[in-house]
């Protein structure tokens, strides 16, 4: 079926690479509009386009190869001085990049690319032969000859390249119908040409932007797939450093010198030696080789990490054309590019962010006339930020807009129904804020292209939440809005509370578990039927572990853990706890029971099921809660 | 002829990609001795450091470029008589002569195929060896 065969991871490897560059490319053109005549950025995005189109050529993407010589050609001529960035020249360049990512996008699939848009070949073509203003026409610009392909024979004399031209007109072919000189048939053509990104729908916008996954399509909260669905389809390879590869290399030969040892010393004990010098010794090689386990663990994590820079590039270019379709001014400012997250989790987040950024831009950041009335200038900021805190990443999206009202937002949570009265009564500024993360939140009366749907926010909140992640709100009416987005540093390890029911121990994830309580039968009241306990004036209800899992209660529970989820806080009550433990998610290939994310091994080698505390929930709805009466010695014993 | 798999190769290119399919084209050609650099300047250290036989180069590089790279070569007493492929996507009069000028021993245009790869090398082999009987 493939276009490509054969040529599979080349052009693997062209999509990755190329992807990037176009990324910064795309960058770089934002940064020119701001300093037009900045040689260095003509001459790198130059640069840029004959590369791609260089790769292009060997696989034989006839059309990618015409676009990106257009534009190659123009920005020859703009870099040459012989041209001036206009704001027309700009669009036409703008449409280019999107254009060769549609390509890209085809590639991926396997598939040639059509040809780019006629007008927009048209609009290059202008661009290129200085005609693309109407106004302004460039004598001396329209007098230059654009740059014709050498399939012309050399004048005689000068060295030996007669040769060397021979052989290159037998390429030159390929390229011969590639490199049009701006014909003057082309401007009827491009007379219809709109080059603005209005003419395109901010879905367009992003989509041409981001490529490939449109998963979380509006409407459809539920289609975040899983992890393993969304794994394959995707880029599985991944670019290492050779020093961290070293490093693995280096810590994998002295933990095969420890092993000796221990070997060795096995011997020696299984013979009957037990002398101190010979538990010294094992003692001491056992510590060497934790040592060293726990370092390799690392170093092999960190093979995993990217510098979040990769994902954040894309995301100027979306801002601007979203601003611009929105006739806003907006900055994006990325802060923290080098920081290093899991690949896995660089990908999934690619979308979350996009929505954030584009709820920033439509309704964060107010319009340039309103901005102007509050004193404040009218271009305004998005900082998109990414830092490491302790064994966390934290990803900032702040906008200094108008911030969010809590009084309204409660109002129109009650009015769409998603909330009581009573609720919004208690609920304080931050839960106020979080209420935009519900499914089916908007607080538009008419619901805008960009973000005002009310979905997209609430597949933010499920995404972050799939990677173990937080997501927080804090706002300051006037000031701007910041999404808080807190992450683990990988989701190979995953910390976990290991709680027992019985004999049998569980573990569930520690970022869900707030506290642990003890458990007094008579701190338990029954509301509606249900058992609930109050802890610090939050009525949480108590969900016996046995009967999430529908086992039965051998003796009352003992203690509780306060979980916290997407949706709600409970009670989780156990017997009993083992502790914590970094667990090692080992995932059940085929085999996957309800309720179980995977499985681990304990530090006394102990098998353990990692609970999935939200599909555990799900299987019970409709019927959550157990009366007081479980919680009753008297009860259990009956049971 | 040489023995292919004795001739060692540089090819310099800044896009990974295009350095694996040059690569890629030489293994094909029997050539399997490849050593890459990422620019010209890179190029250049290696060349002195190591023992090349051949040079593959892009033109269009960022800090040096192929151009440079090749006038470095014939300035440099230990490097000139290293014979130069310039790869270019751009078939412009001007730049083949820029490229003869500065004494490459070949031009080849993107996108080419094994069999114009191996075309341009015999040529410059028998040149190489002409010159040498001579």
């Amino acid at each position: 079926m493939s276009d490509f065969q054969g040529m599979e991871d080349l052009l693997q490897d062209f999509l990755v690479e190329a992807g990037d560059l176009l990324s910064s490319v795309d960058n770089k053109l934002v940064d020119l509009e701001k300093t037009p005549h900045e040689k260095g950025l003509l001459n790198e995005i130059f640069r840029g386009f004959h590369t791609i189109k260089g790769g292009a050529g060997f696989l034989n993407a006839h059309e990618l190869v015409t676009l990106c010589h257009l534009t190659e050609n123009l920005f020859d001529r703009l870099r040459n001085g012989e041209l001036e960035v206009t704001r027309e020249i700009m669009d036409a360049i703008m449409d280019a990049t999107g254009s060769v990512r549609e390509m890209f996008n085809s590639l991926e699939h396997g598939v040639q690319p059509d040809p780019a848009p006629p007008q927009l070949l048209a609009a290059l073509k202008l661009a290129i032969a200085g005609t693309l203003t109407a106004a302004v026409a460039a004598p001396a610009a329209a007098a230059a000859a654009p740059a014709v392909p050498a399939a012309v024979a050399p004048s005689a004399g000068g060295p030996d390249w007669g040769g060397l031209m021979q052989a290159v007109s037998t390429s030159v072919a390929a390229f011969a119908p590639a490199a049009p000189a701006a014909a003057p048939a082309a401007a009827p053509a491009a007379a219809g040409f709109q080059p603005d990104v209005t003419g395109k729908s901010p879905e367009d916008i992003i989509k041409l932007a981001v490529g490939r996954r449109t998963v979380d399509k509006p409407g459809n909260p539920n289609a975040a797939p899983s992890r393993r669905d969304s794994e394959k389809g995707r880029d599985n390879s991944i670019r290492v450093d050779t020093v961290r590869l070293d490093q693995v290399l280096n810590l994998s030969g002295e933990i095969g010198l420890t092993k000796n040892r221990l070997t060795s010393l096995r011997s020696d004990i299984l013979n009957g030696r037990s002398d101190t010098d010979t538990l010294h010794a094992l003692d001491q090689a056992v510590g060497q080789l934790d040592l060293l386990v726990s370092d390799l663990q690392s170093a092999v994590m960190k093979t995993r990490m990217q510098p979040v820079g990769r994902l954040f590039q894309k995301y100027p270019r979306i801002a601007r054309d979203l601003a611009r379709s929105l006739g806003k001014e907006v900055e994006l400012v990325l802060v923290g590019e080098e920081t290093e997250i899991d690949k896995t989790m660089i990908e999934d987040l690619a979308d979350p962010i996009i929505h954030l950024i584009r709820n920033a831009v439509d309704h964060g950041v107010e319009s340039p006339e309103k901005r102007r009335a509050s004193g404040k200038p009218e271009k305004s900021q998005v900082r998109l930020e990414a830092r490491q805190e302790g064994d966390h990443i934290v990803l900032l999206v702040a906008d200094d807009g108008q911030g969010m009202d809590a009084e309204r937002l409660r109002a129109k949570a009650v009015e769409k129904g998603l909330i009581t009265d009573e609720e919004a009564n208690t609920m304080d500024e931050r839960q106020s804020f979080n209420l935009v993360l519900l499914p089916g939140f908007s607080t538009k009366d008419v619901a805008s292209d960009v973000s005002g749907r009310g979905v997209g926010m609430d597949v933010v909140k499920t995404n972050i939440l799939k990677l173990n992640g937080t997501i927080d709100i804090k706002s300051e009416m006037g000031k701007g809005t910041t999404f808080v987005i807190s992450l683990p540093l990988t989701l190979a390890i995953l910390p976990v509370l290991v709680v027992c029911l019985g004999e049998q121990p569980f573990a569930v994830p520690l970022s869900m578990v707030r506290e642990i309580l003890p458990v007094n039968a008579s701190a338990i009241q029954e509301i509606g039927g249900r058992a609930t306990m109050v802890v610090r004036g939050e009525v949480l209800p108590m969900l016996p572990l046995s009967y999430l899992l529908g086992w039965s209660q051998e003796h009352p529970p003992e203690y509780g853990v306060l979980m916290q989820t997407a949706e709600s806080s409970f009670i989780l009550a156990i017997d009993s706890f083992a502790g914590r433990e970094d667990a090692v998610i080992k995932s059940l290939e085929d085999f996957r029971p309800k309720g179980v994310a995977g499985v681990t091994t304990l530090s006394n080698g102990q098998i353990v099921l990692i609970l999935d505390i939200k599909e555990l929930l799900d299987s019970i709805s409709g019927q959550r809660g157990v009366p007081r009466s479980v919680f009753m010695p008297q009860a259990a014993l009956s049971a | 002829m040489l023995d292919p798999s004795k001739i060692k190769f540089l090819v310099v290119d800044d896009f990974s990609t295009m350095r694996r399919i040059v690569r890629n084209l030489l293994k094909e050609l029997g050539y399997v001795h490849v050593d890459e650099a990422e620019d010209g300047a890179i190029a250049l250290q290696k060349l002195r450091s190591g023992e090349f036989d051949f040079v593959v180069s892009d033109w269009n590089m960022p800090n040096m470029d192929g151009l440079q790279l090749l006038q470095a070569v014939r300035a440099d007493p230990g490097l000139r008589h290293l014979p130069v492929l310039m790869i270019t996507a751009e078939a412009k009069k001007e730049n083949i002569i820029a490229a003869a000028q500065a004494g490459a021993h070949g031009y080849i245009v993107k996108p080419f195929t094994a069999a114009t790869l191996n075309d341009k090398l015999a040529k410059i082999f028998d040149k190489l060896e002409q010159a040498a009987a001579a």
